[in-house]
């Protein structure tokens, strides 16, 4: 049994849309200073997951934990990069000021950020590699820098414990290694990282953990106890993508 | 036509210009969220489903205070209670049942104004003090703005635009992610009552001068005209104020000039032309230059494809 300490946690965590049920009764943790890739086939409650452990989805039954607390009591020390899809990207605004809502959360009720938030929305612009997109208007940007810079914004809250919702999701080889540096720096750091995940063939190289989900948990713990080929085969009941993935041999 | 001079020399035709003006400048800048957060069909509900509350403000006036039933204080009060329901209940009806938001808004907006316009038949044909020209609530008459309506509106258009300009941080956050809004620890409820507040002042305001027949068209084409021109949330927030209170005054001034003329139409027809020339002639989105630069890139795509096969 591994000793790490806990990052986050849930117990019996239950979501339905409508009757519906989405997950059944997820249990999993999370080693603090690990990165767990949640990975599933489509419709698997990935995203599901990451959003009812958030309290953006309410759950029908149990509950999530992080540092040992509810949400609502350390909610400083965790990020959240949403998938690009999840917001519209012709909305007025420039990457800068995308970048500086993640610092919205400390400066609480009406107070605006200042000279201060705005150097550090631009350290984490180059932590990515796009200070030189700042004046964008977020519109412009492709696919990869879009992720870069909701990434940006996720780091700039400076949190302990990051979820992202693929993160990788459509984007190219150079913000792509951009990204990975960030994720290792972080890691580096102790920093814990639950990053949904949906492309097999990298899981390995990214991941140290794995929870593999269909509706509910069919294996979690490091990436070798839980990503054999048995386990990814239960996951997508044997879909040809995962086929041909274990074909290539996992 | 009224030349201008003797226009801005008539106190009327003052009130007519200012009191216009303010409420194209407030339901403009506000317009902008309810833009952008994809609202502008509630708020036609909103404004439609005004008229009873702004009737029933005018019978309990007249009928229970013995007051003059068009002052301003008392048709915001009824209008902004009618209006929040009907939003209300079409949100409730989308949220409880399989029946889709724009159903829902359609049968809320139109009960709520058939009640409206039979609260309108009642009073005509009824024994009230001040009835003359009541179906102006339809279409709207700048002309019989008083200072004491002018000085009410600016009032609670101010409250309204002070609140925007208070919560704008968190008012960008809610239309932009809600998500993250609230993992940030903002309360979702808190920031939408205060949004819906504020749109629902700046179209109520309009009612007396505008109508609330047309009053959606001063919270959704200013703000569509504006988003061409710029790229930022305060940039398309001041030119849609800006272009409200213009397209405002200018139909204003066209309506008095041209004669007795209901207001509210001269004005939407001035908005929608500077709609259109926002459409042509911007230069980032301009529907034409856009049409020739996507054709441009199509064709240079077509040619390097026909020129991909014929190499292999």
């Amino acid at each position: 049994m591994s000793i790490a300490p806990i990052a986050c946690q849930t117990w019996d965590l239950s979501v339905a849309y409508n009757a519906d049920p989405v997950l059944r009764r997820v249990n999993f943790s999370v080693p603090a200073g690990s990165v767990m890739g949640v990975v599933g086939p489509n419709g698997s409650g990935k995203s599901t997951l990451i959003k009812a452990m958030l309290g953006l989805v309410k759950p029908l039954t149990g509950t999530s934990a992080f540092f040992g607390c509810p949400f609502d009591q350390v909610r400083r020390r965790i990020g959240y990069m949403p998938q690009g899809a999840s917001v519209d990207w012709d909305f007025p605004t420039t990457v800068i000021d995308l970048v500086t809502m993640g610092t919205y959360g400390e400066l609480g009720w009406i107070r605006r950020p200042g000279k201060a938030e705005h150097a550090r929305a631009e350290a984490a612009l180059e932590q990515t590699g796009i200070l030189e997109l700042a004046s964008r208007q977020i519109g412009e940007l492709s696919g990869g820098q879009r992720q870069r810079a909701f990434l940006a914004r996720t780091l700039v809250q400076a949190p302990d414990l990051y979820f992202m919702d693929e993160p990788f999701q459509g984007i190219d080889a150079k913000s792509q290694e951009a990204m990975l540096q960030v994720l290792y720096n972080l890691s580096a750091q102790g920093k814990t990282i639950v990053m949904v995940h949906h492309h097999l063939a990298t899981v390995r190289n990214y991941c140290s953990h794995v929870t593999l989900l269909n509706g509910s948990v069919i294996a979690s713990g490091s990436a070798e106890e839980a990503f054999t080929r048995e386990n990814i085969r239960i996951a997508y009941e044997a879909r040809e993508g995962a086929e041909a993935f274990l074909e290539t041999g996992a | 036509m009224i030349d201008p001079i003797e226009f801005f020399g008539n106190h009327t035709f003052r009130m007519v210009f200012l009191g216009a003006s303010v409420i194209g400048l407030v339901a403009g800048a506000l317009g902008s969220f309810a833009y952008l957060r994809k609202q502008s069909l509630i708020s036609d509900v909103i404004a439609h489903s005004a008229l009873p509350g702004a009737l029933l403000a005018f019978l309990a006036a007249v009928v229970v205070f013995g007051v003059n039933g068009r002052n301003m204080l008392g048709l915001i009060f009824g209008a902004v209670v009618t209006g929040t329901l009907a939003a209300l209940f079409a949100n409730s009806i989308a949220a409880r049942t399989k029946i889709a938001i724009d159903s829902a808004m359609a049968i809320s907006l139109t009960a709520f104004f058939g009640a409206g316009m039979l609260l309108l038949r009642i009073i005509s044909n009824g024994p009230f003090t001040g009835k003359g020209g009541i179906d102006d609530y339809l279409f709207g008459n700048a002309s019989v703005i008083t200072i004491a309506d002018l000085a009410t509106s600016s009032a609670v258009g101010a409250v309204a635009l002070i609140l925007m300009l208070v919560f704008w941080k968190e008012f960008a956050l809610r239309t932009f992610d809600p998500g993250l809004s609230t993992l940030l620890g903002f309360r979702s409820s808190v920031i939408d009552t205060l949004m819906f507040v504020t749109i629902v002042i700046a179209i109520v305001i309009g009612v007396k001068a505008v109508g609330v027949v047309l009053m959606i068209a001063f919270v959704v084409t200013p703000p569509a005209a504006a988003r061409q021109w710029t790229s930022t949330l305060p940039g398309m927030v001041i030119l849609s104020g800006t272009f409200g209170a213009m397209g405002s005054g200018v139909g204003a001034y066209l309506s008095v000039s041209l004669g007795n003329v209901p207001t509210g139409p001269f004005i939407v027809l001035t908005l929608f032309v500077i709609f259109l020339i926002s459409l042509l002639a911007s230069p980032r989105r301009s529907v034409i230059i856009t049409a020739l630069r996507r054709a441009r890139a199509r064709q240079a795509l077509r040619r390097e494809l026909l020129t991909e096969t014929t190499d292999k």
